[in-house]
């Protein structure tokens, strides 16, 4: 098996993956970098990973998930299990000698006395990461089993996916789900045994966030330029031909699905340690739309869009939220729109949009932002459809 | 004759009210509020404890709403006795013309005259110096018996009912020869079964173990729900004595009450069901135009909703005191008419055609500008009306404020009917009658108007409807306007029965489009039916389950298993295309 990048590709991203799991941990262990910034950019890189499992939906197969957020605060709930448990003696009410069982803060909080059963795998690492996938996964499989299979599609599988995320919600803001209800987890101590909070243990976290989310760029690279990548495309643009030419394509969007699921569930899981809190309102559909402007504006069908629209409008965020607090959803909410309607392809597509504008008005120079060819295509079968 | 300096808008409003009646009618009392008077004069200075309960029970013959003011004043300290130099004890009502030295003039109690010294000047009185005329247990009793044979001839039945369940509720058996006697002269039927229900509820206590029995049984055929404590110590104290007749007669009261309960409750959840669905209905009603006939998926449906209840918002301030709106720390004033009374409770009649007007020309601009680019691209529009909707969240809250804010509700919207133990709220009565008028509306404009027979030939055609000349970029603009503007009558509509906010777009917007997708896209009829459906559905299980959230989460679940079994919703609009 070749790899399935061409060579400016692998040059780009041997430079790209060197400058961020290798350069940047350093830069941080010298002092170049602080820890705040490493610890933001680990963030950004699991907000990438929420992307591409955005786009490896909307961008390559034409789900439009409104979902993925359910699956990576299922993944953050997972790790943050594991992460609660560790928690151990140091808790508040154990420092008051209120809570024998060593259970975390809120379940003595309601008046629990005995951990759950479900709580006490978490106790283990590597059961908790194993749920990190299984999880997610399961969840996906049951839910894609039977939408793909009623052939719910295209803004109906949004709709769905919206509902579902809802009725998640709306079940983890419940404190009878033992789950933290509204408040969540929050104010871990140990991971493996080390400080979570100590700048070494972040630095690790961030250098394992970098190479998974290196790692996952490669792997759906590898997918999508395969025989399956192909069906998969070809379900985006034509279901119907795909079902004629015998494929099932049911099998190949429930593959997509519960893998795209895993990959934002590790996310997730990489996410909770690194900003020590997750609660129910990381499940919104708002947080799912949101990534899917990351992706939008990062130019979908490619992989190299969803990461770099999201650290990119991540970083956007973390500096208007503080400089224009009261009008960054206005930003954000416009520039959707801009995009949805002037850049079909993201940044990644700006350049051959500009190319075919260049080829279109030769000499003088280019207007900064003229209407794109989708405004005539739009309006123009609906004005002349006389002249056909 | 008191003049009119001693009247003050403040104090005890009863020697007010005294002192007015003396000024109209002068000393010529009525006949009957003299003998009132009277009485009550006399029972004040009487000393014997028996012979007052007496002659204040002896009030309850007459009954008049001013024995009862009287006994009232008498109970709560504000009858007061003045003692002459002669030794003569006389009850009186002091004034409230409070001077300098705190004293005070009076009436007696008896005719209402002034109270005088031999030179015919008014006495001032010094409250400490007086005596209050005070009661004990026994007094109070018949005062309360007063008070019950009052309320039984409320002229308001309402009352008459309430006052009735009250005397029942005490079990007295003194109280039971009353209470036949008023059910003999009662005309109207609730205020009958209520006595009936009064009377069984005495009986219970009664001595006779037939009466006991009997009063069993009526309870349990009147579906007694008050009566059910009652009735299970009956039954206790039956098996305990051996009685297996009173027993048995209990226990199928009980069960009768029961099966009531059930009734009561299944209507009632019904009633709730179909109004929570006319909520939907309301709220998705534009949607079903928008996304079922256009195939729009607008995101900032539910902003079009907020911007009608902040319509409604604004109209309620004009009509009022104005008020101030400062957005991006630019500051105008809306000047108010400062409506009080009824005219004020109109505001509601003019917000509602004004919240259909503003949604539907901010649809209109959101199509022209936005939406017309995307008809071909469903999933792109359901992203850009999501930017759209960010905008306008956040516009409202930079107007507005973050917080919600505060929609009167007309007075008439507050009440309720109960009839035969259920009960219906005005307002939910009302929500049910303005969905079904909506409907009936936009029906009408689809089915009965020029506008609506090219609106349906667009949708279903759009080629050949252009080739017959019909503009279809205008007949979309509209169309998508009219939508829109029925999002804004479900905002006003919302604001009168929950808070208007921000974000209260963003609690409708997944209900409403899973009540279009669960009814069939493109048709408003099956919008109609799984709204009610649904709204069914949640308050049915919230009444079994008894937690709204699961029965909210269940519904959810629910809705994404009915879509297995019918994909394409209740209706499914057939069509030849492959991709539709």
């Amino acid at each position: 098996m070749s790899l399935p990048l061409s060579k400016r590709e692998l040059a780009g991203f041997i430079v790209a993956a060197i400058g961020l799991c290798i350069l940047m941990p350093l830069l941080n262990a010298g002092g170049v970098v602080d820890n705040f910034t490493l610890n933001t950019w680990g963030k950004y890189l699991c907000y990438a990973l929420l992307a591409i499992s955005v786009d490896l939906l909307w961008g390559y197969t034409g789900l439009l998930s409104l979902g993925q957020a359910l699956f990576f605060s299922l993944g953050g709930y997972m790790m943050g299990m594991y992460l609660m448990l560790m928690i151990g003696d140091l808790g508040v009410y154990a420092r008051s000698g209120q809570n024998p069982n060593l259970l975390p803060d809120f379940m003595v909080f309601l008046g629990h006395t005995h951990l759950p059963a479900f709580w006490k795998p978490f106790f283990s690492l590597p059961f908790a990461i194993l749920m990190v996938f299984v999880v997610p996964g399961v969840l996906a499989y049951i839910f894609g089993y039977l939408a793909f299979r009623s052939r719910i599609k295209g803004v109906y599988f949004s709709i769905l996916t919206q509902a579902l995320t809802y009725g998640a919600a709306l079940m983890f803001f419940r404190n009878d789900m033992i789950m933290g209800g509204n408040n969540g987890f929050t104010d871990f101590r140990f991971i493996a045994g080390a400080d979570v909070r100590s700048p070494e243990v972040k630095r690790t976290l961030y250098i394992v966030t970098a190479v998974i989310v290196c790692l996952v760029y490669l792997g759906c690279k590898w997918l999508t330029t395969t025989k399956f990548g192909l069906v998969q495309r070809a379900v985006r643009d034509s279901e119907t031909r795909v079902l004629f030419s015998g494929y099932a394509a049911a099998n190949y969007k429930l593959f997509v699905f519960v893998l795209s699921a895993i990959i934002a569930s590790i996310g997730g899981a990489l996410f909770v340690p690194q900003v020590g809190i997750i609660n129910p309102s990381e499940m919104t559909t708002e947080r799912s739309l949101e990534a899917v402007v990351w992706v939008a504006v990062g130019g979908r069908g490619t992989l190299i869009g969803p990461i770099l629209g999201a650290i990119g409008i991540n970083a956007l965020k973390s500096w208007a939220t503080r400089a224009y607090p009261d009008l960054w959803l206005i930003i954000l909410g416009g520039m959707f729109v801009l995009v949805v309607l002037f850049m079909p392809k993201g940044i990644v597509g700006l350049p051959a949009q500009f190319k075919a504008l260049w080829r279109r008005i030769r000499p003088p120079a280019a207007e900064p932002a003229p209407l794109p060819e989708a405004t005539p295509a739009a309006v123009v079968p609906a004005e002349t459809p006389a002249a056909k | 004759m008191i003049s009119n300096r001693f009247i003050r808008p403040f104090g005890l409003l009863a020697a007010a009210w005294l002192t007015w009646s003396a000024v109209a009618m002068g000393a010529a009392l009525a006949p009957a509020d003299q003998e009132i008077r009277d009485t009550v004069s006399q029972a004040i200075v009487t000393l014997d404890s028996d012979e007052q309960s007496a002659l204040v029970r002896g009030l309850a013959a007459q009954s008049a709403p001013l024995s009862l003011r009287l006994l009232t004043q008498w109970k709560e300290g504000g009858l007061h006795i003045y003692e002459t130099p002669e030794g003569e004890r006389i009850p009186v009502v002091l004034n409230a013309d409070l001077d300098g030295e705190e004293t005070q003039s009076a009436v007696r109690l008896a005719d209402l005259e002034p109270l005088q010294d031999e030179a015919g000047r008014p006495v001032r009185l010094l409250v400490a110096d007086l005596e209050v005329a005070e009661t004990d247990s026994a007094l109070r009793r018949a005062m309360k018996d007063v008070a019950d044979m009052a309320a039984l001839s409320d002229p308001d039945p309402n009352r008459r009912r309430k006052a009735a369940q009250d005397i029942g509720l005490d079990q007295n058996p003194d109280k039971l020869a009353t209470l036949q006697a008023v059910q003999e002269k009662e005309a109207d039927r609730a205020v009958r079964r209520g006595l009936e229900e009064a009377i069984a509820f005495v009986q219970l206590r009664s001595e006779t173990p037939a009466d006991r029995v009997a009063a069993c049984a009526t309870l349990g055929r009147l579906g007694s729900i008050p009566s059910q404590d009652a009735l299970k110590t009956v039954q206790a104290e039956a098996a305990a004595a051996g009685d297996a007749e009173l027993e048995a007669a209990a226990t199928a009261a009980l069960a009768d009450i029961a099966s009531h309960l059930t009734v009561v409750n299944t209507v009632g959840t019904l009633f709730r069901g179909l109004s929570s669905g006319s909520i939907l209905l309301v709220a998705a009603i534009g949607l079903a135009i928008t996304f079922g006939l256009m195939g729009v998926i607008n995101m900032a449906h539910g902003e079009l909703i907020v911007v009608g209840a902040y319509t409604t918002y604004i109209v309620q301030n004009i009509f009022g005191a104005g008020m101030q709106l400062s957005p991006f720390g630019f500051t105008f004033q809306l000047p108010g008419m400062n409506a009080a009374g009824s005219a004020y409770q109109l505001y509601f009649a003019a917000a509602i055609p004004l919240s259909f007007l503003t949604a539907a020309l901010v649809g209109i601009a959101l199509e022209r500008s936005v939406i017309r680019f995307l008809y071909k691209r469903p999933l792109e529009s359901l992203l850009a009306t999501w930017g759209v909707s960010l905008v306008m969240q956040q516009l409202f809250r930079l107007t507005f404020g973050a917080n919600n804010v505060q929609v009167d509700s007309p007075a008439w919207l507050s009440g309720n009917w109960t009839v035969n133990d259920v009960l219906f709220g005005w307002n939910r009565v009302f929500v049910i009658a303005f969905a079904a008028l909506i409907i009936f509306l936009t029906w009408a404009a689809l089915n009965k108007t020029p506008l609506g027979l090219l609106i349906r030939a667009v949708m279903q055609n759009r080629e050949m409807a252009a080739c017959m000349g019909v503009k279809t970029e205008k007949v979309n603009m509209l169309t998508f306007g009219f939508g829109s503007g029925l999002a804004g009558l479900a905002g006003a509509f919302l604001s009168q029965i929950g808070n208007v906010g921000p974000g209260l777009g963003q609690d409708y917007i997944v209900d409403a489009f899973m009540t279009v997708v669960v009814g069939g896209v493109g048709n408003i009829f099956g919008t109609v039916i799984s709204a009610l459906g649904i709204g069914m559905l949640n308050q049915s299980l919230q009444q079994i389950l008894g937690n709204p959230v699961l029965g909210k989460i269940l519904v959810l679940g629910a809705i994404i298993l009915f879509l297995q079994w019918r994909p394409a919703g209740i209706f499914v609009t057939r069509s030849r295309s492959l991709e539709s």
